[in-house]
């Protein structure tokens, strides 16, 4: 065996090479300027990405590690690392289907029926339907298993009444995979179901929430009457804590490739203004910029190392969780080291009519929330404290 | 894409483990400690290790080495540092690689042959009192050359195992300013060791005084200079980076073993959360660190055109993360973690008194600083 190799294979090169080639000729000028995206109005943003992102498809750079049957590429878990890196060096627009394509896919791929497979996912890949993830509740969120949300029988549909709530992209999605609770009475883990609902019907009501940051990229979903068709179950109905464990597990192929790469030019840009500032000197300045790189390079051998992990079939198990805390964990420090080292110019939006700050402050502001989502660092901290460790619950 | 060790290195590893294990484990371990006047050396570890071919990893075949690379060699020094087994190893395999980058096809055959089989201790001296450790903290002078021998006068401080060191590779500044490396015999003439107490009772330290020393300059080699200087600090500070790894993963790991155990409250420490994550932040910490050493051996390997970042980011992740999870191994055994008896002492020691060396965190973090700010 071959100690260790960083390098891709030809074929991964290759694909790189078409990749960048491709999103060198379609990516307008503009769009890559700091501030474009943030400067639309949300419709319009989202409707500019999800064209964008169709032709991606249509270009046959979307789905990259997923079989070709159900129009991906079928490529390897490097032509994914590469693309996840890639996409971010050519500030390419950021995807609009992210739940869809990180969660549901893969799970309808695993235990989807025939018609399910054939129906959802080549519509997601083309943008056809935005699909939106409905686990929380005002009442469930860390503690899943205490969704209220009901679901009754009713001839061939289900009847579904609740509420979810903090539903990324609510206001522009076409359907949602909602853990309904469908036997009544049931308790915790028992009794849900993965019902896939269509949005877009009188029962279903999506209002925004406004985040701290003044953007609305979430909002709550409430369902009054809304109807979806028992067949419309992912997994089987009464099985959905299984289906949705699975679900979340899709989180784990994801390396850090992307994260890293981003982030390492965020650091870069943040130095640009520490320097511009006359804060570059600083010797504790020095130390916690240096510090951020320091785990953000540590990111990137995990991320190798997660590669590796999948490329050799393993299984990775709770690593995830460990991914989740490096990259989540790192990001924040890296906004909190912004504020830090430009001290009162940081909370300006214009410290000088020349300079715009506005998207560093909504990056600073947007790196509150990784910590929260996609399970928060406590949950992981106890993911990685029992099922790693082995402390006892 | 590999970036993990090979079924070779792990072999490698879990044959040094083992050995440790059943050779020299913390009873052992614990002798060495509780014998600070003794030289720290004992003689059965350091014949069983040359007889693994731990001495001998680094050094080229032709030589009677095992030829092979830093990532095998942080593979030794991670067992080591879990053992927190004594023993000049580090200091041996750096003057051999003294030997290897900046020494005379001549100068090799002398010395690395004895240094791979364990027969000549070897250690370095590369900085003196409050010096830095990027080859301005040199305060050792050497003379201008007579017949290929230089005289050296200063001291360096501290210098692992001088004491047993039968030869010594001293970093020195020449009339002209340029550092370089130069070897110098035990028993020298104006050379003289002063043992230093340490309470890091898993090594033996002390000062290499010398007064008009005659020293041989290595040269010939791949390196000279401030490169070659360089390049040793590097070979130090991933090896170093590699034991503090190694301390600091035992180190977590008998602290989970235990508060798994202990009840209190009716109920295992462990289960508490201030506890957990506490530890889960210390698994990612050094599970990094473990990832960083790796690619920084990696990386002074293939001569990676990151290799600076590359070993300043692994020794200041370990030095970090060692200190973090000796300290955390103190506090969560309680008062038995605070008493002589127990074994969490030699860990947080070790890691203490390493963390320093080779460049501090806080050093390697300026110097990250400096390699991405400037
Ligand atoms: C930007 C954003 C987008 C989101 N998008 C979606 C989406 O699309 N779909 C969706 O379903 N959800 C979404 N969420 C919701 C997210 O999954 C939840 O916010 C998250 O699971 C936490 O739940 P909560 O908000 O109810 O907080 P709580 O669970 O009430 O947590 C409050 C605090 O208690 C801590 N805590 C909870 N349990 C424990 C424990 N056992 N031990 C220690 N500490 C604990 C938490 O870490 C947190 O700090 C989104 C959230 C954000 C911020």
């Amino acid at each position: 065996m071959a100690p260790v190799d960083l390098s891709y294979t030809a074929e991964e090169e290759q694909f790189r090479e078409e990749l960048r080639t491709w999103l060198a000729a379609n990516i307008p000028d503009e769009w890559t300027q700091p501030g474009f995206w943030r400067a639309l109005d949300d419709d319009e943003s989202f409707r500019l990405r999800r064209d964008w992102e169709a032709s991606k498809t249509a270009a046959g750079f979307s789905g990259i590690e997923w079989p070709t049957e159900y129009g991906g590429r079928g490529g390897t878990p490097g032509m994914k690392a590469l693309y996840d890196e890639e996409m971010v060096r050519a500030r390419a627009p950021q995807t609009v289907n992210v739940l869809g394509l990180t969660f549901l896919a893969p799970t309808i791929m695993a235990i989807g029926t025939p018609d399910q497979k054939a129906e959802i996912i080549g519509p997601m890949l083309r943008n056809e339907v935005i699909w939106c993830q409905g686990f929380s509740e005002p009442g469930a969120g860390s503690d899943l298993a205490a969704v209220a949300t009901r679901g009754v029988r009713d001839g061939d549909d289900y009847v579904v009444n609740g509420q979810k709530i903090w539903t990324t992209n609510a206001m522009h999605g076409d359907k949602i995979f909602t853990i309904v609770r469908t036997e009544p009475g049931s308790e915790r883990h028992k009794g849900l179901s993965m019902m896939l609902i269509d949005m877009d019907q009188p029962g279903v009501e999506a209002r925004p929430l406004k985040q701290m940051s003044g953007a609305s990229e979430f909002g709550e979903v409430f369902f009054t009457d809304a109807r979806v068709p028992a067949k419309d179950c992912l997994g089987e109905i009464g099985a959905g804590w299984r289906t949705a464990m699975l679900l979340l597990s899709f989180e784990r192929g994801a390396s850090g490739v992307g994260q890293y790469t981003e982030f390492r030019r965020q650091y870069d840009e943040i130095v640009a203004e520490a320097r511009r500032f006359g804060r570059s000197d600083d010797p504790v300045a020095r130390q916690k910029l240096a510090n951020c790189l320091v785990e953000l390079e540590c990111l990137r051998y995990h991320a190798m190392h997660i590669l590796t992990q999948v490329e050799q079939g393993r299984d990775l198990g709770s690593e995830s969780s460990m991914t989740k805390l490096q990259w989540s964990e790192t990001f924040q420090d890296l906004w909190e080291a912004f504020d830090d080292v430009l001290g009162p110019e940081a909370s300006l939006a214009r410290p000088r009519p020349d300079v715009d700050l506005t998207p560093f402050q909504h990056q600073a502001m947007w790196s509150r929330s990784v910590t929260i989502w996609g399970g928060s660092s406590q949950v992981q901290r106890n993911i990685v404290a029992e099922r790693v460790l082995g402390l006892p619950r | 894409m590999f970036f993990a060790l090979t079924d070779d290195q792990q072999a490698f590893a879990t044959t040094v483990r083992e050995f440790l294990a059943d050779r020299f484990d913390l009873d052992a371990v614990r002798g060495v400690v509780e014998d600070p006047h003794g030289d720290g050396h004992p003689v059965s570890l350091w014949k069983g290790l040359a007889d693994q071919g731990a001495l001998a990893v680094l050094v080229p075949e032709e030589h009677d080495g095992l030829g092979l690379g830093l990532l095998d060699a942080q593979v030794v020094a991670r067992e080591l540092g879990r053992g927190v087994a004594p023993g000049p190893w580090t200091a041996t395999v750096l003057a051999a690689e003294a030997l290897r980058l900046a020494g005379s096809p001549e100068q090799q055959a002398a010395w690395l042959p004895g240094l791979a089989a364990g027969e000549t201790i070897g250690t370095v001296a590369l900085r003196g009192e409050a010096g830095s450790w990027d080859g301005r903290g040199i305060t050792v002078d050497a003379s201008g050359q007579n017949d290929g021998v230089s005289r050296l006068s200063g001291t360096a401080s501290p210098v692992d195992y001088p004491s047993v060191a039968g030869l010594i590779v001293v970093a020195a500044t020449d009339p002209s300013g340029t550092p370089g490396l130069f070897l110098v015999e035990s028993g020298a003439s104006g050379l003289a060791i002063r043992d230093q107490e340490t309470y890091d009772g898993t090594a033996r330290v002390g000062a290499v005084e010398l007064a008009d020393t005659p020293a041989e300059p290595l040269g010939g080699g791949t390196l000279s200079g401030a490169a070659a200087v360089a390049a040793l600090m590097a070979r130090g500070a991933v090896l170093t980076a590699a034991d503090l790894v190694g301390v600091a993963r035992e180190a977590l790991t008998r602290t989970v073993d235990y508060d798994r155990e202990r009840k209190q409250f009716g109920v295992p420490v462990g289960s508490f959360q201030a506890i957990k994550h506490t530890m889960a932040d210390l698994h990612v910490a050094v599970t990094m660190a473990e990832h960083a050493v790796l690619f920084a051996a990696h990386a002074v390997d293939t001569e990676d055109p990151g290799v600076d970042v590359a070993v300043a980011v692994a020794k200041a992740k370990a030095a970090d993360a060692a200190w973090a999870a000796t300290g955390a191994m103190i506090q969560f055994f309680g008062g038995i973690g605070f008493t002589w008896e127990h074994e969490a002492h030699f860990f947080y020691k070790r890691a203490r008194r390493r963390a320093p060396l080779f460049g501090s965190a806080d050093e390697h973090r300026a110097r990250l600083a400096a390699l991405t700010m400037d």
